[in-house]
């Protein structure tokens, strides 16, 4: 009766639980032990027959009582905490009791405390595989509990818990797996510890075994529940590790945010992981689609493992560690190890993640903002990490909205004309280095050459947010900007970023543009001339600015095939050797001066005629290299063009076709160019795509039509060849192609440049289509294209509703084909009812952007909508019943369009009598009873 | 003022409560057969491991450049032409989602 009383206490709260706890076990020890006072009170005299037996009995009785209790009930939880708790008290004080002196672990006795965890296992096994969910539930979670809170239990007992507990990991409901892979982690635990310092082989087989299922379990159950509880309690081992950091890119964002926010931060030193591992982490973490798992990883990153760096710099004494839950001091050594830790070199390129992680890191570290300085012997030795520090620091305060903030960049950066000189600088090293790379005789030179050319990228990030509002700095660096571009060693990405940065210093008006064009091209002719002139005049020479100029180019292969030819040529191969260097120098400079052309076109607005230096590069350098025999040449010579074709629409007018032949005869390098070009075009110029004029020449084919006749527009006879050219690139088996045709499409179709019906019906079936699986980026694409596009406009809603039906229709047939594969080949596709959502999601004319505003009473109820004007889900609906009346239409299709029909919201409010809406809900009326007298 | 709630009883479990005969059913009613308490054996194995697509970042500001001018907005050489007002979209948030998948 006491024992009763104090489980109903013990389940109120967890507060007063410890005090039961220990009169619980006052209790137990009476009952187990010889009284060594006789009994005091009264009302204890009624109990002197109470044994261990009945006392156990007891415990049991009340137990059985939880089994019912519903897993949400928090009595239930409290209950089982409780028992766990006294279990706990109890063993430590019988094992006292039993072994007051001796400090060995090995042989477990038997004990009062056992004998009661054995007696509460015995009663519960049988019942986890009960009939009853919350009566599996709670055996399981009682047992898994007991498992870890106790030590140790009966041997036998642990093979039985073992095997129920295994059974359990693959019970229908996931709260009782939640609890079996509770218990099972810590018994994964346990065999991976006796494989070390046991000798008994079943163990160790046990161990194991319950670690590989539970491995399967992690990658496999269908409930994220499941899943998280398992990250949680495994074992961190080398064999586990891949598979726990696996869930950072787990399909469920609270294990996701589980993984970073807790686990990775409890796995210790981060330098244990490899270099990809971290890399991955900080990449899907930081750039995760939920908000949260983003902070937690910024926050791993900014003080965990810069603390893993800080903490191993500080001195050897005591109290140098700062306390617990707080932070090492800045320091700066270990900013630098962190940042080399994640490889800056590479992710600290464009579009890498180590810039994202410094941004979180300076939003966090207020005080490493504070004590980071870069004085001028900062500048002089330049390491990849030193600099990425000063531009990431410089990046978040030039960009921070807190006016406090950016002053601290204006502070602490050099000023503009001091910086110049201090870009100088580091470009004449690199120019240096690349010159010593291509002699091939110093070692090092390649090494040191990779840093300083990322640090001279760095420093001209850095150039382009300055304030050149001073007219010498501003100066300095255009000089220096204008001499290093040309130079024909200047690698490519920052000859792209000198560019820029010498666009940035022009005036930014038509005239500083035209400067800035003239410059350019006057280095591009420098380039040019450097080598060519080299070549004609000064022969000993030729080879060694030849070869500079191309590990320039990166193409190391080729000039090492060309110092083999040399020096191996005997005296009749000398002339072949030449002209075989000649070819190659010359393909090295052209592609050099293109790629400055490139660059330069990517920064200028202007109208191309009117800017007769353009014009000119346009002739003599771009128009040749279209035409060159040299694929990589071509490519490059087409890229300008393209960007030429912007700046001019009648250029535009004269090459599409050039362009529209580039795909239909190239490779798929030549056909993505080709799509990337099209589309860019056709969204600068969407008047190329014009209906002609009535009465105009259409020039090409037409015979049929005589122009003379139609007093009508007539449709662009260039619509249909690039019509075609979508289709293809969109079912083109390359990636490379279908990937920008989805992007190019989507844009063309959000600017309405185009409307056509048949490429939006193939966009839909892309979306659902299983082969597009293997392409994540079209279908990411398109979950935001389609629904933004039918929200965003009322017309374009109509004419995604116009295709629906048709749609729908290729996708049953689809799926049916699936079907007949079988081996679960239809998992490939979502079910026809999703299809069916989204298509009645996209064409919901509440959705609409501006729809509540439309005198619609702006309630979004579509029983309100009185206009007159026939909306998607009307149309849809419309389409929808003919086509279920249709002869063709069979089964699955009548099914999958009922499914469509039920999700349609159709106004209840009559239209206008005699609108257009009115007419169309009168057809829906006739012909939805005409299908019920069909069926009756 | 609201209207007056009313507390609910918190649950409690009755351990002195005699066995009944509804616990009895509860605890001692073994399931008819494994299968029955079981995850059904398709659900086993999960095809994607459970793990999320290649994310590729997907946003407006991807259709709002040029493939070759990736830095110059689309129509910033003359504003408002040829997109006739987009209607708003470019202003919608950044989707990141998988695709069809989780439209379900």
């Amino acid at each position: 009766a006491r024992i009763c009383s104090i489980f109903s206490d013990a389940q109120r709260n967890v507060a007063t639980q410890r005090k039961l706890v220990i009169s619980l076990r006052k209790l137990h020890e009476e009952c187990c032990y010889e009284p060594v006072n006789p009994p005091k009170s009264k009302g204890r005299a009624t109990e002197e027959d109470f044994g261990e037996t009945e006392f156990n009995e007891e415990i049991g009785r009340c137990l059985l009582r939880v089994l019912t209790v519903k897993k949400s009930e928090p009595v239930g939880d409290r209950s089982v905490r409780f028992l766990g708790q006294f279990l706990k008290h109890a063993s430590e004080k019988d094992n006292a009791i039993a072994q007051p002196d001796a400090d060995t672990t090995d042989a477990f006795p038997e004990t009062p405390a056992s004998r009661l965890t054995s007696y509460i296992l015995n009663l519960l096994l049988p019942l986890l595989v009960a009939k009853d969910k919350t009566v599996r539930f709670r055996a399981t979670q009682i047992i898994s509990h007991i498992v870890n809170t106790l030590d140790s239990i009966d041997d036998e007992l642990f093979q039985l818990v073992r095997l129920g507990l295994l059974k359990r990991i693959r019970d229908k409901e996931s709260a009782v797996r939640v609890q079996a892979v509770l218990g099972l982690g810590r018994l994964a635990d346990d065999g991976d510890n006796e494989n070390d310092n046991s000798d008994d082989s079943d163990d160790e087989s046990s161990g194991s075994g319950i670690l590989e299922k539970l491995l399967d379990i992690l990658q496999n159950d269908p409930s994220a529940d499941v899943r998280r509880s398992l990250l949680m309690n495994l074992p961190f081992a080398p064999a586990t590790l891949p598979y726990l950091l696996e869930r950072a890119r787990d399909c469920d964002a609270a294990t996701r945010r589980a993984l970073y926010s807790r686990l990775l931060p409890a796995l210790g030193d981060f330098r244990h992981l490899s270099l990809t591992h971290r890399e991955k982490l900080l990449r899907w973490g930081l750039r995760d689609r939920d908000e949260n798992v983003r902070k937690a990883t910024a926050r791993l990153f900014r003080e965990r493992w810069i603390e893993d760096c800080a903490i191993s710099r500080l001195p050897d004494e005591e109290g140098a560690a700062p306390p617990p839950g707080q932070l090492s001091a800045p320091n700066y050594d270990a900013l630098l190890e962190l940042l080399e830790r994640i490889d800056v070199v590479n992710s600290g390129v464009e579009s890498g993640i180590a810039f994202e992680a410094m941004q979180a890191f300076w939003e966090g570290r207020p005080d490493y903002r504070e004590d980071i300085s870069f004085e001028d012997p900062f500048w002089d030795e330049l390491t990849a990490e030193s600099i990425f520090v000063a531009r990431t620091f410089n990046a978040f305060c030039r960009h921070s909205g807190d006016s406090m903030v950016q002053s601290m960049a204006e502070d602490k950066m050099p000023e503009v004309t001091k910086f110049a000189f201090i870009l100088q600088r580091h470009l004449n090293v690199l120019i240096e280095g690349v010159q010593k790379v291509a002699l091939e005789q110093d070692p090092d030179a390649e090494e040191d050459t990779v840093q300083q050319e990322f640090a001279v990228e760095q420093l001209l990030h850095i150039a382009l947010t300055l304030d050149y509002s001073d007219e010498i700095g501003r100066r300095k660096m255009f000089s220096t900007m204008r001499e290093s571009l040309a130079m024909p060693e200047l690698p490519e990405e920052c000859t792209k970023l000198v560019i820029e940065v010498l666009r940035m210093v022009c005036d930014p008006n038509p005239a500083g543009e035209r400067e800035f064009c003239g410059i350019v091209l006057e280095a591009i002719a420098e380039v040019h001339d450097t080598i060519i002139g080299d070549d004609s005049s000064v022969k000993d020479e030729s080879f060694h600015s030849a070869r500079s100029e191309m590990s320039d180019e990166s193409t190391p292969t080729k000039a090492k095939k060309v110092k083999k030819s040399k020096s191996s040529s005997s005296e009749d191969g000398e002339e072949g050797a030449q002209d075989e260097e000649k070819a190659v120098r010359e393909i090295m400079v052209n592609m050099k001066c293109l790629h400055i052309a490139q660059c330069m076109l990517q920064n200028v607005q202007c109208d191309l005629e009117q800017n007769s230096d353009l014009v000119t590069m346009l002739n003599n350098l771009v128009v040749p290299a279209v035409r060159s025999q040299e694929a990589p040449i071509r490519e490059r010579g087409l890229l300008c063009l393209g960007l030429c074709c912007l700046l001019s629409k009648n250029l535009a007018a004269e090459n599409l076709t050039l362009f529209l032949h580039c795909f239909a005869k190239g490779h798929e390098a030549l056909q993505a160019i080709a799509i990337q070009i099209i589309s860019d075009i056709l969204i600068t110029h969407p008047s190329l795509l014009a209906p002609l004029p009535p009465g105009a020449d259409t020039t090409t084919a037409s015979p049929t039509k005589s122009p003379s006749k139609s007093n009508d527009p007539q449709a662009n006879p260039l619509l249909k060849p690039i019509y075609k050219l979508y289709t293809r690139a969109l079912s083109s088996p390359h990636l490379s192609v279908q990937t920008p045709a989805t992007t190019a499409l989507s844009k063309l179709y959000l600017s309405s440049v185009f409307k056509d019906p048949a490429l939006l019906h193939s966009l839909v079936l892309a979306f659902f289509n299983p082969d597009t699986r293997a392409n994540p980026h079209l279908r990411q694409a398109l979950t935001y294209f389609l629904p933004v596009y039918c929200h965003s406009r009322a017309e374009n809603q109509l004419r995604l509703a116009r295709v629906a039906v048709g749609a729908l229709r290729v996708l049953v047939g689809v799926r049916e084909e699936l079907e007949v594969d079988g081996e679960g080949a239809e998992e490939d596709m979502v079910g026809l009812a999703v299809v069916a959502g989204c298509l009645a999601e996209w064409t919901d004319p509440r959705r609409v952007v501006g729809f509540s505003s439309d005198g619609a009473a702006g309630s979004g109820d579509a029983s309100k909508v009185v206009s007159g004007d026939v909306n998607a889900h009307m149309l849809l609906a419309e389409d929808v019943l003919e086509r279920v009346g249709a002869s063709g239409c069979g089964k699955e299709e009548r099914k999958a369009l009922l499914t469509l029909l039920a999700k349609l919201a159709l106004p209840n409010a009559a239209p206008p009598a005699g609108s257009p809406a009115a007419e169309a809900l009168g057809r829906i009326v006739a012909s939805t009873e005409e299908a019920l007298e069909g069926k009756a | 003022a609201g209207p007056k709630r009313k507390e609910k009883e918190p649950f409690e479990i009755d351990f002195a409560a005699p066995m009944s005969q509804a616990l009895a059913d509860a605890l001692y009613t073994p399931a008819s057969s494994n299968s029955t308490v079981s995850l059904p054996k398709s659900q086993w194995k999960s095809k994607t491991r459970n793990l999320l697509p290649d994310d590729k970042h997907f946003n407006s500001r991807q259709l709002l450049r040029l493939f070759l001018k990736p830095k110059a907005r689309m129509g910033s050489r003359r504003p408002g032409a040829g997109s006739g007002g987009s209607g708003g979209w470019a202003q919608q948030g950044a989707g990141g989602a998988a695709g069809p998948e989780d439209q379900g």
